[in-house]
């Protein structure tokens, strides 16, 4: 496992580094910005990311638990209270809605846990500079002359750094 | 051509650096200010657990509360910080999916703020209880006895809607902490790089994390913004559910959720301010920042006012005896003095912020704040107390004054949300270092102004 990492800074050089070497067939590249940004996310060609599945999965869970818990329990121990039939669902819809937000977020976290692979060791390539003000971009060579023609890429794109990482 | 695209900081903007070297300079710089303020609000926490520990050991006698006044200090104030809370999910949830940019530099404090309050709040519900060990019959579990919660009760919703809103609050907060964690990380060695780097989770500022990220950062704030409709309006219905004259209202939730807002904004204003002075943050919180909020203080007392109008008319209008008499007595009665105080400092101190001088001057809006924070807390004693202290039967009629046991337990709760916030604002970023490089990039790229 060798590579190039190249730390540019500005957004606009590491977007047009990006599209370039996505261009030359370089689809597999690592990214690094300080902060989130949608351009770069374009660039590398994300446009949405699988936490929105945990999240609705997570939604439904939540509502059914929450249904199951409030229905199951009144009718395993029928007592009539305030009045009302024991199962009074506008008054367990409360507990419904909020175990189904409860849920949703729980879940979506675990996601992007998950998918961000979290918790987890720094790789090789990543660079204090990273959560400063640089941005980084890492593509994955073994031959030396490839590695050569990926440095020389990102040099002309502006990198103000470029390492050849083991 | 992109390479000639070279940032040069534009005049008076800070760099990405410095934001990171300026956010992060009190968690490095020590203050003896610090310990004094932490020393001061543990004392007086310890104050209230002896209080505590006396009312445990004597008995619900040590409080105030009796027949007909069940409801006293206790629940006034459980009501007043989950109030507090509010506003932190407002301005980082609502205000980030309306895209109001002027949320990036007090969203981190206001969310702190947020888990803050309700880690506070949550304590009032089992002081109240007397018998605070018998807390986990609230709790849905299958006990051998086969019996289950009273899922029809408000209260037991409002354990599910407050340990629902202290959850999400929790990992809102904590999702939008990890990157700066990392700043943190990446920025110091030993034992602090250990910690931060722990919590930090190998957090790489990969695009591909940052995209589940940004994602997850809209569903919460999108889940967030009716979570936190509903958290207030279930506290309010501990009480409209009830059919006591005073609390038995349908405009109750959207009373209470306008009035939390408020309060909660207050709040923020109350602390940000000398928060700004104390880390030297005057380049991040602006007075434009102050500005907007007091707007929104403002727009928010006049939502507040219309209430304790409308509740009036509906007293009159419902032409029931009982219900008009027991907002004469509100406002002419025993606590004729809370009342006016609650008028006073939610309705007609804050007209002030009507004049631009005013929002802009930082002196004048912190004390416009502390008075909302002191009128808030004595809306809800006047919606509590005096509703239940004159009901249908004047054989029935009482009135309540709180004990030492009660207000020291009261004061101990500011001093144990303070000594909470003090921890966080010397351990972790005040203001989210990723979202401020995210304006100030755009601000340099684009010529900003």
């Amino acid at each position: 496992m060798s590579g190039i990492l190249a730390q540019f800074d500005t957004l606009g050089a590491t977007k047009t580094a990006i599209e370039r070497l996505r261009a030359e067939g370089h689809s597999d590249l690592d990214v690094y910005s300080p902060f989130p940004t949608q351009e770069l996310e374009e660039a590398l060609g994300i446009v949405s990311s699988p936490v929105r599945r945990w999240a609705l999965i997570g939604g439904i869970t939540g509502f059914a638990t929450a249904m199951a818990l409030t229905g199951l329990t009144a009718i395993a121990y029928p007592l009539v209270t305030q009045g009302k039939p024991i199962l009074s669902w506008p008054a367990y819809f409360v507990i419904m809605f909020e175990m189904t937000i409860l849920f949703t977020g729980l879940f979506g976290f675990l996601g992007v846990l998950h998918h961000a692979r979290k918790p987890g060791r720094l790789p090789a390539q990543y660079r204090k500079e990273f959560s400063v003000d640089r941005y980084g971009v890492y593509v994955e060579a073994a031959a030396a002359a490839e590695q050569s023609g990926i440095e020389s890429l990102l040099r002309d794109q502006g990198a103000v750094e470029a390492e050849v990482i083991r | 051509m992109a390479t000639a695209e070279i940032e040069v900081p534009t005049e008076g903007l800070p760099s990405l650096a410095d934001a990171n070297r300026d956010i992060s300079r009190p968690i490095s710089t020590p203050y003896k200010r610090f310990w004094l303020l932490l020393g001061i609000c543990a004392v007086l926490i310890a104050a209230a657990g002896v209080a505590w520990t006396i009312q445990i050991r004597d008995g619900m006698g040590r409080t105030g509360i009796n027949n007909p006044v069940n409801w006293g200090v206790y629940i006034v104030t459980f009501v007043f910080w989950v109030g507090i809370a509010h506003s932190g999910t407002l301005i980082s949830a609502v205000l980030y999916l309306v895209r109001s940019g002027w949320r990036t530099t007090i969203n981190r404090t206001a969310e702190a703020m947020t888990i803050f309050a309700v880690m506070t709040a949550g304590l009032f519900p089992l002081i109240h209880l007397g018998r605070v060990w018998y807390f986990y019959y609230l709790v849905p579990y299958p006990s051998t006895r086969l019996l289950w919660p009273n899922f029809r009760s408000p209260l037991v919703w409002d354990m599910f809607a407050i340990g629902t809103y202290f959850t999400i609050s929790l990992v809102f907060w904590y999702l939008g902490l990890i990157p700066d964690l990392a700043v943190l990380r990446d920025k110091f060695t030993g034992i602090k790089k250990k910690l931060y780097g722990t919590f930090a989770l190998g957090w790489t500022g990969s695009v591909r994390d940052w995209a589940h990220y940004r994602r997850l950062y809209l569903y919460l704030a999108g889940i967030a913004t009716p979570l936190v409709l509903s958290v207030h309006s279930v506290v309010s219905w501990d009480f409209a559910m009830g059919v006591v004259p005073g609390w038995h209202s349908t405009i109750f939730a959207p009373y209470f959720v306008a009035g939390a807002i408020f309060s909660g904004i207050a709040m923020v204003i109350t602390i940000t301010i000398p928060l700004r002075w104390a880390f030297g943050l005057e380049k991040y919180i602006t007075k434009y920042h102050f500005d907007n909020m007091s707007k929104l203080l403002l727009f928010t007392s006049l939502i507040v006012g219309y209430a304790y109008g409308m509740e009036y008319f509906l007293a009159w209008f419902s032409a029931d005896p009982i219900e008009m008499e027991s907002f004469r007595w509100r406002g002419t009665g025993f606590y004729a003095g809370p009342f006016w105080i609650m008028v006073f400092c939610n309705v007609v101190v804050p007209m002030s912020l009507w004049f631009k001088k005013t929002r802009h001057s930082l002196k004048a809006l912190f004390v416009i704040s502390v008075f909302v924070n002191i009128g808030m807390w004595y809306e809800r004693f006047v919606i509590i107390v005096t509703s239940i202290a004159h009901e249908f039967d004047p054989s029935a009629w009482g009135v309540y004054t709180p004990s030492l046991t009660e207000l020291t337990i009261m004061v101990g709760s500011f001093a144990w949300f303070f000594f909470w916030f003090l921890l966080f604002a010397k351990t972790l970023p005040v203001i989210s270092i990723a979202e401020v490089k995210e304006h100030l990039a755009h601000e340099h790229e684009h010529g900003g102004h």
